[in-house]
């Protein structure tokens, strides 16, 4: 062992120290860890674009629940009003609306478990409405609510408009459920992006569009006019910074930092190493890890 | 052959859901990252788990990934990154005046040193312990270039330090490896 200069580790092949250090025991991976690291790698290929979609048939699915539902209490309020509509046969202009039911039942094989609950209470939701039309038919319920529905009569034209636009009285009430869950799944979108931060699995492929998520109902909701009390701004904040560029987003934190919002400082640089796992984390930043 | 896709564009094509490139790329270098880890961290079990998590930051970030950047380079970053957060949460670094008061001792003149004849399994043991004993930033730049292949602005890439200075700590690395076996 005479090399003394590291130019003779900079020929080709390392010099002498190189060979023998090629004569070392040629250690490879566990076969677990191959295991391990395909497995995540297929799952990230398989289960990066599905879920998005399927969270877009989930939003689809529910939002056509809604109106099915709120056309059906529509419907049940204005049934008994004329002989006719209540000796219809089921193939009445209700049906119109379960139009994106259908859609959706069509995907409903792309879709998991908690997609298929939809399903069930369609159809539940449909055998009400004929055995409301039949009972309509035999006129026992004919006289309960009259005044009411002589009140909504007069009010609607006689053709049958869409689905939509005849439903607000009864629907009333609809958004009111729908206001608490979409509000407690943004909490846990935004839960999600903080999770992605620490996460060993999720990865950013799941990450970018949840919090693209959360930042588009966001939107939706100050469009609507309404506070969103539940959701977590440093989510939309974090959104933000995961546009900047690199040296951006650092100087960000440094902001963040020098403002006394370690927290938040924080969170995003964990979400930085996430980002770029290649970046070294500087110095200065360093603690924030710890 | 003229045919087989480069790292690079593997990683490309598994970044656009060809799950096969990422097994290739994963064949090519599975091997060195391995060696890498565990004679850096010298714990198999920390070596196990950094390697996972290498990868798994690897297929995280496959979005991100752009062609400019080698491949070798973004994964041995990657790596190295963990390596750098794990050697600071376990031990505290030895200091410049410590790697240097260490060398002066080492680096004596050759001629003082005895030459032996050694065994091929003695010279390998031995080289094994010197790496083992050698600081971290000293063996991460060795290990780069050997085991890894890398150039000197490459290793700086990766480690964040200028060109002399990885030169310079491939010196030490020398020195201190040429101990071990006057020993």
């Amino acid at each position: 062992m005479t090399a003394r200069d590291p130019d003779d580790l900079l020929r080709d092949g390392g010099g002498e120290i190189g060979d023998l250090y090629r004569r070392l025991p040629r250690y490879e991976p566990p076969r677990r860890l191959d295991r391990a690291v395909l497995n995540e790698a297929a799952r990230a290929v398989h289960s990066g674009k599905p879920p998005r979609r399927q969270r877009w048939i989930v939003g689809v699915g529910s939002a056509a629940g809604l109106v099915l539902a709120a056309g059906l209490a529509w419907r049940i309020g204005h049934e008994p009003m004329t002989k006719n509509d209540a000796a219809m046969p089921t193939a009445s202009p209700t049906v119109v609306p379960v139009q994106p039911i259908d859609q959706f039942s069509r995907g409903k094989h792309e879709a998991p478990a908690g997609t298929e609950s939809q399903a069930p209470s369609l159809d539940a939701a449909r055998a009400p409405a004929a055995e409301q039309r039949a009972a309509g038919a035999v006129g026992n319920r004919q006289d309960q609510p009259k005044p009411l529905r002589k009140q909504r009569a007069e009010s609607k034209p006689a053709s049958a408009a869409p689905m939509q636009a005849e439903a607000p009285p009864p629907p009333a009430a609809a958004p009111a459920p729908k206001a608490f869950p979409t509000d407690e799944r943004d909490a846990e979108q935004a839960k999600d992006a903080d999770k992605t931060q620490q996460g060993f699995s999720g990865g950013l492929t799941g990450q970018a569009p949840a919090a693209a998520a959360v930042e588009k109902r966001a939107t939706t909701t100050n469009v609507r006019g309404r506070a969103s009390p539940t959701l977590p701004s440093s989510s939309i904040e974090l959104q933000r910074d995961m546009q900047l560029a690199p040296s951006d987003w650092l100087a960000h934190i440094r902001d963040l930092m020098q403002q006394g919002r370690r927290q938040q400082a924080t969170e995003s640089l964990r979400l930085f190493v996430r980002a770029h796992p290649e970046r070294r984390v500087p110095e200065d930043l360093r603690e924030l890890l710890d | 052959m003229g045919s087989e896709k480069t790292d690079e564009e593997l990683m490309l094509a598994y970044a656009g859901g060809d799950l096969l490139a990422f097994e290739m790329l994963y064949r090519r270098h599975r091997g060195t990252l391995y060696r890498f880890l565990l004679r850096t961290l010298r714990h198999r079990a920390d070596a196990d788990e950094l390697f996972q998590d290498t990868w798994s930051r690897l297929i995280a970030a496959r979005e991100r990934y752009r062609p400019e950047a080698k491949f070798t380079t973004f994964l041995l970053q990657i790596a190295h990154n963990l390596v750098v957060d794990r050697f600071r949460r376990l031990k505290p670094q030895a200091s410049d005046e410590e790697t240097e008061a260490v060398f002066r001792n080492l680096d004596a003149p050759e001629s003082d040193e005895p030459e032996r004849a050694l065994t091929e399994f003695e010279l390998r043991r031995r080289l094994q312990i010197a790496l083992e004993e050698l600081p971290e930033e000293q063996r991460v730049a060795f290990l780069l270039r050997i085991e890894s292949g890398l150039g000197l602005e490459e290793i700086g890439e990766i480690t964040g330090a200028g060109r002399e200075t990885v030169k310079s700590r491939l010196r030490y690395a020398l020195a201190r490896i040429r101990a071990r076996f006057a020993s």
